[in-house]
Protein backbone atom coordinates (compact mmCIF):
# COMPACT_ATOMS: atom_id res chain seq x y z
CA UNK A 1 0.00 0.00 0.00
CA UNK A 2 1.50 3.27 -1.05
CA UNK A 3 0.05 6.57 0.02
CA UNK A 4 0.07 9.08 -2.75
CA UNK A 5 -0.94 12.67 -2.72
CA UNK A 6 -4.19 13.46 -4.41
CA UNK A 7 -3.62 14.16 -8.11
CA UNK A 8 -6.45 16.64 -8.53
CA UNK A 9 -7.97 19.58 -6.75
CA UNK A 10 -7.77 18.19 -3.24
CA UNK A 11 -7.58 21.58 -1.62
CA UNK A 12 -8.74 23.06 1.64
CA UNK A 13 -8.08 26.21 3.56
CA UNK A 14 -7.59 27.51 7.07
CA UNK A 15 -9.28 30.90 7.20
CA UNK A 16 -10.53 32.67 4.10
CA UNK A 17 -8.98 31.54 0.81
CA UNK A 18 -7.09 34.00 -1.35
CA UNK A 19 -5.12 32.02 -3.91
CA UNK A 20 -7.64 29.20 -3.76
CA UNK A 21 -10.68 31.50 -3.81
CA UNK A 22 -13.42 30.17 -6.08
CA UNK A 23 -12.15 26.58 -6.09
CA UNK A 24 -14.83 25.60 -3.58
CA UNK A 25 -17.39 26.25 -6.33
CA UNK A 26 -15.50 25.55 -9.54
CA UNK A 27 -13.04 22.86 -10.62
CA UNK A 28 -11.13 25.46 -12.65
CA UNK A 29 -11.41 29.21 -12.97
CA UNK A 30 -11.59 30.22 -16.61
CA UNK A 31 -11.27 33.94 -17.39
CA UNK A 32 -14.91 34.95 -16.66
CA UNK A 33 -14.88 33.00 -13.37
CA UNK A 34 -11.46 34.36 -12.51
CA UNK A 35 -12.64 37.94 -13.03
CA UNK A 36 -15.89 37.28 -11.14
CA UNK A 37 -13.90 35.87 -8.21
CA UNK A 38 -10.94 38.25 -8.08
CA UNK A 39 -12.00 41.33 -10.05
CA UNK A 40 -9.95 43.12 -12.69
CA UNK A 41 -6.20 43.54 -12.22
CA UNK A 42 -5.37 47.18 -11.36
CA UNK A 43 -2.52 48.78 -13.32
CA UNK A 44 0.81 49.37 -11.62
CA UNK A 45 4.29 50.70 -12.35
CA UNK A 46 7.80 49.89 -11.20
CA UNK A 47 7.89 52.05 -8.08
CA UNK A 48 4.40 51.20 -6.92
CA UNK A 49 5.02 47.49 -7.49
CA UNK A 50 8.27 47.49 -5.49
CA UNK A 51 6.58 49.55 -2.77
CA UNK A 52 3.72 47.06 -2.58
CA UNK A 53 5.97 43.98 -2.52
CA UNK A 54 8.07 45.65 0.18
CA UNK A 55 5.01 46.57 2.25
CA UNK A 56 3.75 42.98 2.29
CA UNK A 57 7.29 41.56 2.88
CA UNK A 58 6.73 39.00 0.13
CA UNK A 59 9.22 36.14 0.42
CA UNK A 60 9.68 33.82 -2.55
CA UNK A 61 7.67 30.61 -2.38
CA UNK A 62 10.05 28.30 -4.20
CA UNK A 63 11.85 27.21 -1.06
CA UNK A 64 14.60 29.71 -0.33
CA UNK A 65 12.30 32.49 0.90
CA UNK A 66 14.32 35.20 -0.83
CA UNK A 67 12.68 38.66 -0.57
CA UNK A 68 10.94 39.30 -3.87
CA UNK A 69 11.41 43.08 -3.60
CA UNK A 70 15.20 42.55 -3.53
CA UNK A 71 14.94 40.58 -6.76
CA UNK A 72 12.98 43.37 -8.40
CA UNK A 73 15.42 46.03 -7.21
CA UNK A 74 18.42 44.05 -8.42
CA UNK A 75 17.27 44.22 -12.03
CA UNK A 76 19.54 46.69 -13.76
CA UNK A 77 16.99 47.49 -16.45
CA UNK A 78 13.97 45.98 -18.16
CA UNK A 79 14.15 42.19 -17.82
CA UNK A 80 14.78 40.32 -21.05
CA UNK A 81 12.48 37.65 -19.73
CA UNK A 82 10.29 37.05 -16.71
CA UNK A 83 10.34 33.34 -15.85
CA UNK A 84 7.61 31.74 -13.78
CA UNK A 85 9.05 28.62 -12.20
CA UNK A 86 6.18 26.17 -12.02
CA UNK A 87 8.34 23.10 -12.54
CA UNK A 88 7.79 21.97 -8.95
CA UNK A 89 10.49 19.33 -8.84
CA UNK A 90 10.18 18.69 -5.09
CA UNK A 91 8.58 15.24 -5.33
CA UNK A 92 6.05 15.62 -2.52
CA UNK A 93 4.93 19.10 -3.54
CA UNK A 94 1.65 19.63 -5.39
CA UNK A 95 0.90 23.27 -4.65
CA UNK A 96 2.26 24.88 -7.83
CA UNK A 97 0.65 22.42 -10.22
CA UNK A 98 -2.63 22.71 -8.30
CA UNK A 99 -2.49 26.48 -8.59
CA UNK A 100 -1.59 26.39 -12.30
CA UNK A 101 -4.09 23.65 -13.20
CA UNK A 102 -7.08 25.10 -11.41
CA UNK A 103 -6.57 28.86 -11.23
CA UNK A 104 -4.01 29.58 -13.96
CA UNK A 105 -4.95 33.22 -14.45
CA UNK A 106 -3.65 34.23 -11.03
CA UNK A 107 0.02 33.43 -11.71
CA UNK A 108 -0.40 34.80 -15.26
CA UNK A 109 -1.76 38.08 -13.87
CA UNK A 110 1.19 38.37 -11.50
CA UNK A 111 3.78 37.60 -14.16
CA UNK A 112 2.23 39.98 -16.69
CA UNK A 113 1.97 42.75 -14.09
CA UNK A 114 5.60 42.28 -13.00
CA UNK A 115 6.89 42.13 -16.58
CA UNK A 116 4.91 45.21 -17.63
CA UNK A 117 5.86 47.24 -14.56
CA UNK A 118 9.54 46.42 -14.95
CA UNK A 119 9.52 47.16 -18.70
CA UNK A 120 9.77 43.56 -19.87
CA UNK A 121 7.96 42.10 -22.85
CA UNK A 122 8.43 38.37 -22.49
CA UNK A 123 7.04 35.94 -19.94
CA UNK A 124 8.01 32.27 -19.92
CA UNK A 125 6.25 29.75 -17.71
CA UNK A 126 8.35 26.66 -17.01
CA UNK A 127 6.25 23.64 -16.09
CA UNK A 128 6.74 19.91 -16.01
CA UNK A 129 3.17 18.80 -15.29
CA UNK A 130 1.28 18.26 -18.59
CA UNK A 131 -2.12 19.17 -17.10
CA UNK A 132 -0.71 22.46 -15.82
CA UNK A 133 0.77 23.21 -19.24
CA UNK A 134 -2.59 22.53 -20.89
CA UNK A 135 -4.49 24.72 -18.41
CA UNK A 136 -2.01 27.54 -18.93
CA UNK A 137 -2.21 27.37 -22.71
CA UNK A 138 -6.01 27.47 -22.52
CA UNK A 139 -5.87 30.41 -20.15
CA UNK A 140 -3.38 32.34 -22.29
CA UNK A 141 -5.68 31.91 -25.30
CA UNK A 142 -8.50 33.57 -23.33
CA UNK A 143 -6.45 36.65 -22.43
CA UNK A 144 -5.19 39.71 -24.22
CA UNK A 145 -1.89 40.72 -22.71
CA UNK A 146 0.62 43.43 -23.62
CA UNK A 147 3.47 40.90 -23.33
CA UNK A 148 4.29 37.64 -25.09
CA UNK A 149 3.71 34.59 -22.92
CA UNK A 150 5.03 31.14 -23.72
CA UNK A 151 4.69 27.89 -21.85
CA UNK A 152 7.84 25.80 -21.78
CA UNK A 153 7.69 22.14 -20.76
CA UNK A 154 10.83 21.33 -18.82
CA UNK A 155 12.14 17.92 -17.85
CA UNK A 156 11.31 16.53 -14.43
CA UNK A 157 13.82 15.42 -11.87
CA UNK A 158 14.65 16.96 -8.55
CA UNK A 159 17.60 19.12 -9.61
CA UNK A 160 15.81 20.14 -12.84
CA UNK A 161 13.61 22.56 -10.90
CA UNK A 162 16.50 24.41 -9.32
CA UNK A 163 16.29 28.05 -10.40
CA UNK A 164 19.48 28.13 -12.46
CA UNK A 165 18.64 24.80 -14.08
CA UNK A 166 15.27 26.22 -15.13
CA UNK A 167 16.96 29.32 -16.60
CA UNK A 168 19.14 27.01 -18.64
CA UNK A 169 16.29 24.76 -19.71
CA UNK A 170 14.05 27.57 -21.01
CA UNK A 171 16.95 28.67 -23.22
CA UNK A 172 17.13 25.21 -24.73
CA UNK A 173 19.98 23.94 -22.56
CA UNK A 174 20.04 20.91 -20.31
CA UNK A 175 17.89 21.09 -17.15
CA UNK A 176 20.86 20.71 -14.81
CA UNK A 177 22.48 23.37 -12.64
CA UNK A 178 25.52 25.14 -14.11
CA UNK A 179 28.87 24.84 -12.36
CA UNK A 180 29.70 28.51 -12.49
CA UNK A 181 28.51 30.56 -9.57
CA UNK A 182 25.86 32.92 -10.90
CA UNK A 183 24.09 35.33 -8.62
CA UNK A 184 20.38 34.94 -9.07
CA UNK A 185 19.76 38.62 -8.96
CA UNK A 186 22.35 40.20 -11.22
CA UNK A 187 21.02 38.93 -14.50
CA UNK A 188 18.71 40.33 -17.10
CA UNK A 189 16.07 37.73 -16.38
CA UNK A 190 13.77 37.61 -13.40
CA UNK A 191 12.79 34.19 -12.11
CA UNK A 192 10.41 33.43 -9.29
CA UNK A 193 8.15 30.62 -8.16
CA UNK A 194 4.60 30.37 -9.57
CA UNK A 195 2.98 31.00 -6.17
CA UNK A 196 5.10 34.12 -5.71
CA UNK A 197 3.57 35.62 -8.88
CA UNK A 198 0.09 34.55 -7.77
CA UNK A 199 0.65 36.33 -4.46
CA UNK A 200 1.58 39.48 -6.40
CA UNK A 201 -1.71 39.23 -8.31
CA UNK A 202 -3.62 38.96 -5.01
CA UNK A 203 -1.69 41.87 -3.47
CA UNK A 204 -2.26 44.16 -6.46
CA UNK A 205 -6.00 43.71 -6.04
CA UNK A 206 -6.13 43.94 -2.25
CA UNK A 207 -3.54 46.66 -1.74
CA UNK A 208 -1.04 46.51 1.12
CA UNK A 209 -3.51 47.29 3.93
CA UNK A 210 -6.11 44.67 3.13
CA UNK A 211 -3.35 42.19 2.28
CA UNK A 212 -2.18 42.55 5.89
CA UNK A 213 -5.64 41.58 7.23
CA UNK A 214 -4.40 38.02 7.63
CA UNK A 215 -1.08 36.43 8.47
CA UNK A 216 1.49 37.62 10.99
CA UNK A 217 2.72 41.18 11.29
CA UNK A 218 6.21 40.20 10.09
CA UNK A 219 4.83 38.10 7.25
CA UNK A 220 1.30 39.03 6.24
CA UNK A 221 -0.90 37.02 3.94
CA UNK A 222 -1.30 33.32 3.30
CA UNK A 223 0.84 30.50 2.01
CA UNK A 224 0.24 27.26 0.19
CA UNK A 225 1.29 24.00 1.79
CA UNK A 226 1.26 20.45 0.54
CA UNK A 227 0.33 18.19 3.44
CA UNK A 228 0.82 14.45 3.03
CA UNK A 229 1.82 11.19 4.61
CA UNK A 230 -0.20 9.76 7.51
CA UNK A 231 -3.05 12.28 7.49
CA UNK A 232 -6.72 11.76 6.70
CA UNK A 233 -6.98 14.93 4.59
CA UNK A 234 -3.89 15.14 2.40
CA UNK A 235 -3.76 17.87 -0.18
CA UNK A 236 -2.90 21.46 -0.90
CA UNK A 237 -3.76 23.80 1.94
CA UNK A 238 -3.93 27.58 2.03
CA UNK A 239 -3.27 28.92 5.52
CA UNK A 240 -2.38 32.29 7.03
CA UNK A 241 1.33 32.81 7.70
CA UNK A 242 1.95 32.62 11.43
CA UNK A 243 -0.47 29.71 11.89
CA UNK A 244 0.99 27.17 14.35
CA UNK A 245 1.99 24.03 12.48
CA UNK A 246 0.12 21.92 15.05
CA UNK A 247 -3.15 23.55 13.96
CA UNK A 248 -2.46 22.68 10.33
CA UNK A 249 -1.68 19.08 11.23
CA UNK A 250 -4.76 18.57 13.40
CA UNK A 251 -6.90 20.09 10.64
CA UNK A 252 -5.27 17.64 8.23
CA UNK A 253 -6.26 14.74 10.47
CA UNK A 254 -2.83 13.78 11.70
CA UNK A 255 -2.51 11.52 14.74
CA UNK A 256 -2.04 13.71 17.84
CA UNK A 257 1.43 12.22 18.45
CA UNK A 258 2.94 11.52 15.05
CA UNK A 259 6.16 9.51 14.98
CA UNK A 260 7.89 12.24 12.99
CA UNK A 261 7.02 15.29 10.93
CA UNK A 262 9.11 16.28 7.93
CA UNK A 263 9.11 19.98 7.19
CA UNK A 264 10.38 21.23 3.84
CA UNK A 265 9.99 18.04 1.82
CA UNK A 266 12.80 15.73 0.76
CA UNK A 267 15.39 18.47 1.16
CA UNK A 268 13.89 19.36 4.53
CA UNK A 269 14.24 18.13 8.10
CA UNK A 270 12.72 15.44 10.28
CA UNK A 271 11.31 16.54 13.62
CA UNK A 272 10.11 14.60 16.65
CA UNK A 273 8.36 15.87 18.55
CA UNK A 274 6.78 18.55 16.45
CA UNK A 275 8.58 21.86 17.00
CA UNK A 276 6.56 24.88 18.09
CA UNK A 277 6.76 26.35 14.65
CA UNK A 278 4.56 28.96 13.08
CA UNK A 279 4.26 29.11 9.31
CA UNK A 280 6.97 31.40 7.99
CA UNK A 281 9.06 31.65 4.85
CA UNK A 282 11.59 34.10 6.24
CA UNK A 283 13.82 31.48 7.86
CA UNK A 284 13.64 29.06 4.93
CA UNK A 285 12.70 26.10 7.15
CA UNK A 286 9.35 25.62 5.48
CA UNK A 287 11.00 25.28 2.07
CA UNK A 288 8.36 25.09 -0.63
CA UNK A 289 5.72 24.28 1.99
CA UNK A 290 5.74 20.49 2.05
CA UNK A 291 4.74 18.98 5.41
CA UNK A 292 4.75 15.18 5.73
CA UNK A 293 3.58 13.10 8.66
CA UNK A 294 4.80 9.64 9.68
CA UNK A 295 2.77 7.72 12.24
CA UNK A 296 3.71 4.73 14.38
CA UNK A 297 2.29 2.11 12.03
CA UNK A 298 5.07 2.19 9.43
CA UNK A 299 8.76 1.25 9.55
CA UNK A 300 10.27 4.72 9.72
CA UNK A 301 13.77 3.51 8.89
CA UNK A 302 12.40 1.72 5.82
CA UNK A 303 10.68 4.93 4.74
CA UNK A 304 13.96 6.79 5.18
CA UNK A 305 15.91 4.14 3.25
CA UNK A 306 13.55 4.30 0.29
CA UNK A 307 13.61 8.10 0.05
CA UNK A 308 17.40 8.22 0.49
CA UNK A 309 17.88 5.73 -2.35
CA UNK A 310 15.59 7.87 -4.49
CA UNK A 311 17.52 11.04 -3.59
CA UNK A 312 20.78 9.34 -4.58
CA UNK A 313 19.24 8.36 -7.92
CA UNK A 314 18.19 11.98 -8.46
CA UNK A 315 21.78 13.21 -8.60
CA UNK A 316 22.45 14.61 -12.05
CA UNK A 317 25.82 12.89 -11.72
CA UNK A 318 27.81 15.90 -12.78
CA UNK A 319 29.54 16.60 -9.45
CA UNK A 320 31.77 13.90 -7.96
CA UNK A 321 30.96 14.28 -4.25
CA UNK A 322 27.20 14.02 -4.98
CA UNK A 323 27.61 11.22 -7.53
CA UNK A 324 29.60 9.04 -5.14
CA UNK A 325 28.56 10.45 -1.79
CA UNK A 326 24.78 10.12 -2.07
CA UNK A 327 24.90 6.40 -3.03
CA UNK A 328 27.31 5.88 -0.10
CA UNK A 329 24.83 7.63 2.18
CA UNK A 330 21.98 5.49 0.79
CA UNK A 331 24.07 2.37 1.48
CA UNK A 332 24.63 3.55 5.06
CA UNK A 333 20.87 3.89 5.65
CA UNK A 334 20.24 0.53 3.97
CA UNK A 335 22.79 -1.03 6.34
CA UNK A 336 21.01 0.43 9.39
CA UNK A 337 17.75 -0.98 8.07
CA UNK A 338 19.10 -4.53 8.11
CA UNK A 339 20.64 -4.03 11.54
CA UNK A 340 24.24 -3.39 10.56
CA UNK A 341 26.29 -0.49 11.89
CA UNK A 342 26.90 2.41 9.52
CA UNK A 343 29.82 4.30 11.02
CA UNK A 344 30.35 6.33 7.83
CA UNK A 345 26.86 7.89 7.66
CA UNK A 346 27.60 11.18 9.35
CA UNK A 347 30.94 11.50 7.56
CA UNK A 348 29.30 10.87 4.17
CA UNK A 349 26.59 13.44 4.90
CA UNK A 350 29.27 15.94 5.81
CA UNK A 351 31.32 15.05 2.74
CA UNK A 352 28.59 16.01 0.28
CA UNK A 353 27.49 19.21 1.99
CA UNK A 354 28.46 22.38 0.15
CA UNK A 355 30.34 20.42 -2.51
CA UNK A 356 28.18 20.59 -5.60
CA UNK A 357 26.91 22.94 -8.27
CA UNK A 358 23.49 22.98 -6.64
CA UNK A 359 22.06 22.29 -3.19
CA UNK A 360 20.76 18.79 -3.90
CA UNK A 361 23.54 17.06 -1.93
CA UNK A 362 23.12 19.55 0.94
CA UNK A 363 19.37 18.95 1.07
CA UNK A 364 19.73 15.17 0.89
CA UNK A 365 22.35 15.23 3.66
CA UNK A 366 20.11 17.39 5.84
CA UNK A 367 17.20 15.00 5.26
CA UNK A 368 19.26 11.97 6.32
CA UNK A 369 21.11 13.48 9.29
CA UNK A 370 17.93 14.99 10.74
CA UNK A 371 16.20 11.62 10.33
CA UNK A 372 19.00 9.72 12.04
CA UNK A 373 18.84 12.21 14.92
CA UNK A 374 15.17 11.39 15.60
CA UNK A 375 15.29 7.67 14.77
CA UNK A 376 17.90 6.56 17.31
CA UNK A 377 15.51 4.12 19.00
CA UNK A 378 14.42 2.70 15.63
CA UNK A 379 18.06 2.09 14.72
CA UNK A 380 18.45 0.22 18.01
CA UNK A 381 15.38 -1.93 17.29
CA UNK A 382 16.75 -2.84 13.88
CA UNK A 383 20.08 -3.77 15.46
CA UNK A 384 18.23 -6.30 17.60
CA UNK A 385 15.79 -7.97 15.22
CA UNK A 386 13.79 -5.17 13.61
CA UNK A 387 10.87 -2.92 14.47
CA UNK A 388 8.24 -5.45 13.41
CA UNK A 389 6.33 -2.95 11.33
CA UNK A 390 5.85 -3.00 7.56
CA UNK A 391 7.13 -0.15 5.40
CA UNK A 392 3.82 1.36 4.31
CA UNK A 393 5.15 3.96 1.91
CA UNK A 394 3.79 6.94 3.83
CA UNK A 395 6.55 8.94 2.13
CA UNK A 396 5.69 8.72 -1.53
CA UNK A 397 8.45 8.56 -4.12
CA UNK A 398 7.83 9.04 -7.83
CA UNK A 399 7.81 5.85 -9.85
CA UNK B 1 41.04 41.55 -0.36
CA UNK B 2 40.96 37.85 0.51
CA UNK B 3 41.50 34.96 -1.85
CA UNK B 4 39.73 31.65 -1.63
CA UNK B 5 40.11 28.46 -3.59
CA UNK B 6 36.92 27.28 -5.23
CA UNK B 7 35.94 24.36 -7.42
CA UNK B 8 33.56 24.01 -10.33
CA UNK B 9 32.23 20.62 -9.24
CA UNK B 10 30.73 19.99 -12.67
CA UNK B 11 34.26 19.98 -14.10
CA UNK B 12 36.33 18.37 -11.35
CA UNK B 13 37.14 14.74 -12.16
CA UNK B 14 39.22 14.10 -9.06
CA UNK B 15 42.62 13.98 -10.77
CA UNK B 16 44.14 15.07 -7.48
CA UNK B 17 46.87 17.28 -8.89
CA UNK B 18 45.78 20.21 -6.70
CA UNK B 19 46.20 18.10 -3.57
CA UNK B 20 49.69 17.09 -4.76
CA UNK B 21 50.65 20.69 -5.41
CA UNK B 22 49.05 22.19 -2.29
CA UNK B 23 49.55 19.54 0.40
CA UNK B 24 49.01 21.95 3.26
CA UNK B 25 45.77 23.27 1.86
CA UNK B 26 43.94 20.58 -0.09
CA UNK B 27 43.30 16.99 0.95
CA UNK B 28 41.29 14.34 -0.90
CA UNK B 29 38.08 12.69 0.25
CA UNK B 30 37.53 8.93 0.10
CA UNK B 31 36.50 9.18 -3.56
CA UNK B 32 39.55 11.24 -4.50
CA UNK B 33 37.84 14.62 -4.77
CA UNK B 34 39.53 17.64 -3.26
CA UNK B 35 38.50 19.00 0.14
CA UNK B 36 39.18 22.72 0.28
CA UNK B 37 40.38 24.59 3.35
CA UNK B 38 37.79 26.65 5.21
CA UNK B 39 40.22 29.52 5.62
CA UNK B 40 41.26 31.98 2.91
CA UNK B 41 44.53 31.53 1.02
CA UNK B 42 47.35 33.18 2.99
CA UNK B 43 49.47 35.74 1.14
CA UNK B 44 52.48 33.41 1.22
CA UNK B 45 50.42 30.62 -0.38
CA UNK B 46 49.11 32.73 -3.23
CA UNK B 47 51.79 31.92 -5.81
CA UNK B 48 51.38 28.19 -5.21
CA UNK B 49 47.60 28.45 -5.39
CA UNK B 50 47.82 30.31 -8.72
CA UNK B 51 50.11 27.60 -10.08
CA UNK B 52 47.67 24.86 -9.02
CA UNK B 53 44.79 26.72 -10.67
CA UNK B 54 46.78 27.05 -13.89
CA UNK B 55 47.73 23.35 -13.88
CA UNK B 56 44.30 21.87 -13.03
CA UNK B 57 43.75 19.41 -15.89
CA UNK B 58 39.97 19.86 -15.76
CA UNK B 59 40.06 23.68 -15.41
CA UNK B 60 37.93 23.15 -12.32
CA UNK B 61 40.07 24.81 -9.67
CA UNK B 62 39.83 28.56 -9.43
CA UNK B 63 40.86 31.37 -7.16
CA UNK B 64 38.18 33.81 -6.12
CA UNK B 65 38.88 37.14 -4.57
CA UNK B 66 36.42 39.42 -2.94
Amino acid sequence: MTATLAPSADTWTIGAPRLLAGLDRFETLDLPRHLATHGALPPTDRDRLIGLVDAIALAGRGGAGFPFAAKLRALAGPPREVIVNGSESEPASRKDRTLLRHTPHLALDGAVAVATAMGGRHVTIAVHDPAAALALRRAIAERRDPVRIRVERVAGGFVGGEARAVRRAVRGGPAIPPGRRVHLTDQATLLANAETFAQVAVALRLGPHRFRDTGSSAEPGTTLLTVGGAVTRPGVVEAPLGTPLGIVLSAAGSAPQPRAVIIGGYHGSWHAPLPHLRLSHADGRLGAGVVLVLDGSTCALGELARVTAWLAAQSAGQCGPCRFGLPALADDVAALLVGLPAPGAVRHAHAVTGRGACRHPDGAARFVTSALAVLGDEIERHRFGGCGRPMLGQLAVPA
Amino acid sequence: MTHRLDIDWTRCAGHGLCAELLPGQIIRDEWGFPVLPERPVAPGELAGARRAVALCPALALRLEHR
